[in-house]
Formats: C-alpha cells, structure tokens, sequence
C-alpha cells in the first residue's frame, strides 16, 4: 500500500524532476561555452548560484529578506483577496455596476501592474509610506483576477440551480449558505490562484524599483546584486524567488484547486 | 414560503379543497409584448384530483412545460387563476440538478434542512427515501458517480422530501435510455401507490403518458390549449408493451399527429 503509493509520487515527480535537470544541463552548457555580459562579466553557472544562495544565508541577508518580502505578499494579497470579493460580488450582482465596470475590470487585469510602480513611488514613497506604496501595487496587480473569479463564476452558475433553489424554497441567506457560495467556490479559487501569481510578480517590480527603507526584499537583494555587479548574487535572487512561487502554488493553491475539482467530478481521479 | 404568502385568490370552496389538487382557471401566458408576443399558453382550465396522477402529453413547443413552471410558482401567468391548497409543491426537472459539491444523501436531505428539520428526523427521512429510490447503498457517492437514472432517482428522493403532497414533474426521464426508464416508470408508480400524493407529469412520450397517468390530458400547439382527455382505465401494473397500453397509445398519436401536422401547415 504505502510502496505503491511512493511509486505512484515517483511516477508523479519524475517528469518534473527530468525537467529541472534538462533545464539546469542547458544552463551549465552557457556557462561552459562562456557566455559572459558585454562588459565581460561571466555568467554564473547552477553551482555558483546555490553557492551565493548559502553565503547569503551565512551571512544572515537571505532568510530576513525573504520573510520581509513574504510578509510583504501576503499582506498585499489579503487586502487584495478582500477587496477583489467585495468588488467582485458587487459587480457580479448589480446590473449597473457590471455595465459601468465589468470591461475596466477585464482590462485592468490586462494591465502589466508594473505601471503604477511610478505612480505610487512618486505619491505614497514621498510621504514615507513606501510599505503602503508596494501594498497599492500588489492589491492592483492581484484584485482583479480575484473579482474576476466571482464574477465570471457568478455567470456560470446554471440557472436549473437558481429554479431549484427557487423551488425548494431557499431565498435570502440560505440561498447563498446552501447554493451560491459553494457553486462559486472553484471558480474563486481560480481566481485566487491567478491572483496570487500576479501579487508576487506585482512585489517584485515594485520591490525592485522602490527598495525599501523599511526592509530589504529579495527584490533589493537582486537590485543589490545588480549594482555591485554580483551575478551569483542576482541568480540567488531570481531562483529564491522562482521558488517561493511555486512552492506557494504547489502547497496552496493547486492542491485545493484539485481537490475540488475532483469531488464535483471535473477532474479525472 | 413565498408561495404561501402570496395571496391567491381561493377558486376552490371549503369541501372542494378535500377533492382538488389543482385548480386552473383560463390559464393565459403571453411571452413579450406587441407584435412581436408569443402566446404559450392559451385560456387553460383543468381540475387535477387530490391523489391523481395527470399526464399532460404534447409536442415540443405546446407550451406544457411552461404550464408546470406557472403552478410550480416559478413563472407568473399573465391571465387566469391558479389555485393550488398545497402552498409548495414538489419540482422535478429533466435534468436531475443535483448539487455537485454534495453527497447523495447531502442533496436529498437538503430540502430538509432548508427548513431546519432535527438532525435524527432527517436521518431517519432520508433513509427512508433512499430505500425507496434503491440508493441506500450510494449514500456517500457524489452525483458525478452516478448513472443517469440514479441520479434522476436521487433527484425523485429530494423532491420526495420536500414531503409536498403535489408533485410536478418535467419530462424527468426524457433523457434516459428506454430500459432504465421502464424501471423508473415501475419506482415510480409503486412510490406513487406507496404515497398517495398528486402527480402532475410532463411528457412528450406517449407510451410513457398510458402507462403512468389516470388521466393523459392532451395539449394543442401554439397556442397552448387543453385537446382532448383519455381516462385511462387499464388496471396496474401497466407494461409498456401490453395491449391496452398499446391500443389506446394508437388512439392518442393518431390524435397527436393530426395535432402535428396541422400545427406545421
């Protein structure tokens, strides 16, 4: 039971594991047939990327960093989760709120959040708010995924679930309890899974351009590490940050996604 | 509940109420307005007994579903009475509608719990109902586990526990192969015996129609109107295949072609 179980992980792991290495073998290739930058900086090799990873950790830059930057996320993501909700339910539910807003909505998602880096740098850091600078362009990076996961699941409750409810009787709050809520949920979850991708992108543009006085992020790291030409330092970065990305979608988000998916039948066992 | 409390003018009296499930009076549904208006149904009336089972037979089109949606209070008439003693009655739909996110037994007791009955009341209905439609052994499964006649069982069992004494039922088992709509025709009727309640039965199915109803009221086409109405007399158990069913489902086609054809002229 528990070896066929481990098999079937292994069966799971392995193509992932083979792309890793295939991927990690081209990067190695650069680095042997010696791509350097125009300035003559050589490219850092995986090795010398895991190398600067540890030395950053020794010397205690990495792990505060990457709680700042993680703390950071997460906080964005909240106000965007609360705001996208509300936003989202309101628009999904009020005809004229969906005509004024539901195309801006579409298109605020299209917009590269990166944008309004400038804007809050010049109107929140100037007043020493830079943690509500890189908040502002996290909840405008991630909120419309998230509105636009209630919205469009909103539209795609079938209407033989509304005549039933009907039917049955069920109005007001047990219609939102017994039906609504639950028929929304893959569809929110969607959403936020998404929206999570676009807060931690969101981050790292603004870490990057922004900094912060309040505390370095792995964006400053890999600022840092670009201003003192440190290029195992800069690929620490970019991988530290690769990771946390998937590990989040990997642990969080994927797993609910699947579950729920699996329960309802939409998904192959 | 909100049936209940919409004020419906009583068209039965004190002792007709113990005899009639339904009462329609001059049933009119007008679909738009102006020229462009489609008239579904037109001046409807029909009695339907306390404990009666009524097929209502007609092409696609007739207007029947239509009909069940307005005495279900899913849709408003725009002329004409309706008069149901039974505040909410019972719907089942084509399509089963069972709630992907709940297990069998979650979706048949769901109309329970919407009116908040006690947890051991609504273990013991709901075990009860799910004997009754062979689904004991699929409790715990979810609706995406099922075949399309259990889960129009399962279907059958929520409505059941609505414990409306009316049932309506929207051509439920259109979707479904002929043997597994034969055995739900068999279910059916003996859960039908077993109840007492009022059946009113949507279908476009002829044979279906002799085999279930007492009554098989047949619908004209654009618009909607009352055609004819068979008593149907053949003791139970009926077959699909026996001879009485046979002959009087000839009688009815042969009518409901006529209807057909003169509707396409």
């Amino acid at each position: 039971m528990t070896t066929a179980r481990l098999a079937r992980a292994g069966r799971a792991l392995l193509p992932r594991v083979l792309a890793i290495a295939l991927l990690t073998g081209a990067w190695q290739l650069l680095v042997v047939i010696g791509v350097q930058s125009p300035g003559g900086v050589p490219l850092p090799g995986p090795g010398d990327a895991l190398g600067a990873m540890a030395s950053l950790t020794r010397q205690g830059l990495l792990l505060p960093s990457l709680l700042n930057t993680i703390t950071r996320a997460a906080t964005g993501y909240a106000l965007a989760l609360v705001i996208g909700t509300i936003i989202g339910a309101a628009v999904a539910r009020v005809p004229l709120l969906r005509s004024a807003v539901g195309s801006l909505l579409a298109g605020l998602q299209t917009l590269p959040s990166v944008v309004w880096v400038p804007i809050a740098a010049l109107f929140l850091v100037a007043g020493g708010h830079d943690e509500n600078a890189m908040y502002f362009v996290v909840v405008m990076g991630a909120f419309p995924s998230i509105a636009m996961g209630v919205m469009s699941s909103y539209d795609n409750i079938p209407a033989l679930t509304f005549r039933l409810a009907r039917s049955l009787g069920a109005k007001g709050p047990q219609l939102y309890r017994h039906f609504i809520f639950s028929a929304l949920l893959p569809g929110y979850v969607a959403g936020m899974k998404q929206a999570w991708a676009f807060s931690w992108r969101s981050l790292m543009a603004a870490e990057l351009i922004i900094g912060s006085l309040a505390g370095a992020g792995l964006g400053t790291l890999l600022d840092n590490g670009r201003a003192l030409l440190d290029l195992p330092e800069m690929f620490a970065a970019v991988l530290t940050i690769l990771i946390v990305g998937i590990a989040v979608d990997d642990v969080i988000f994927s797993p609910v996604e699947r579950a729920l998916l699996r329960r309802r039948g939409l998904l192959a066992a | 509940m909100n049936l209940a409390l919409r004020a419906r003018p009583r068209l039965l009296v004190a002792e007709e109420a113990d005899e009639v499930a339904v009462r329609l009076a001059g049933v009119t549904k007008v679909y738009g307005k102006g020229r462009g208006s489609v008239t579904a149904l037109d001046d409807v009336s029909l009695d339907v007994g306390k404990g009666e089972f009524v097929c209502i037979l007609g092409a696609s089109g007739c207007g029947k579903s239509t009909l069940l949606s307005l005495i279900a209070g899913l849709d408003r008439a725009t002329a004409g009475w309706i008069d149901t003693p039974v505040a909410h009655p019972a719907v089942m739909f084509q399509e089963p509608g069972l709630l992907p996110w709940l297990t069998v037994r979650r979706n048949v007791e769901l109309p329970l719990r919407l009116r908040h009955s006690a947890d051991s009341e609504r273990r013991v209905v709901v075990n009860r109902l799910l004997a009754m439609v062979k689904l004991i052994d699929f409790a715990d499964s979810r609706p995406h586990e099922l075949s399309g006649g259990m889960r129009q069982r399962a279907a059958l069992a929520r409505a059941l526990a609505q414990d409306s004494q009316l049932l309506l039922m929207d051509e439920p088992f259109a979707a479904l192969d002929a043997i597994t709509r034969d055995s739900l025709h068999d279910d059916l009727t003996r859960i039908w015996g077993d109840c007492g309640n009022t059946i009113i039965f949507v279908t476009h199915n002829v044979r279906e129609a002799v085999r279930l109803a007492d009554r098989v009221v047949l619908m004209t086409s654009r618009p909607g109107r009352v055609g004819r109405i068979w008593d149907v007399d053949i003791p139970r158990p009926r077959t699909l295949d026996s001879a009485e069913v046979a002959a009087l489902a000839t009688e009815i086609t042969a009518k409901l072609r006529l209807e057909v054809s003169s509707d396409n002229r």
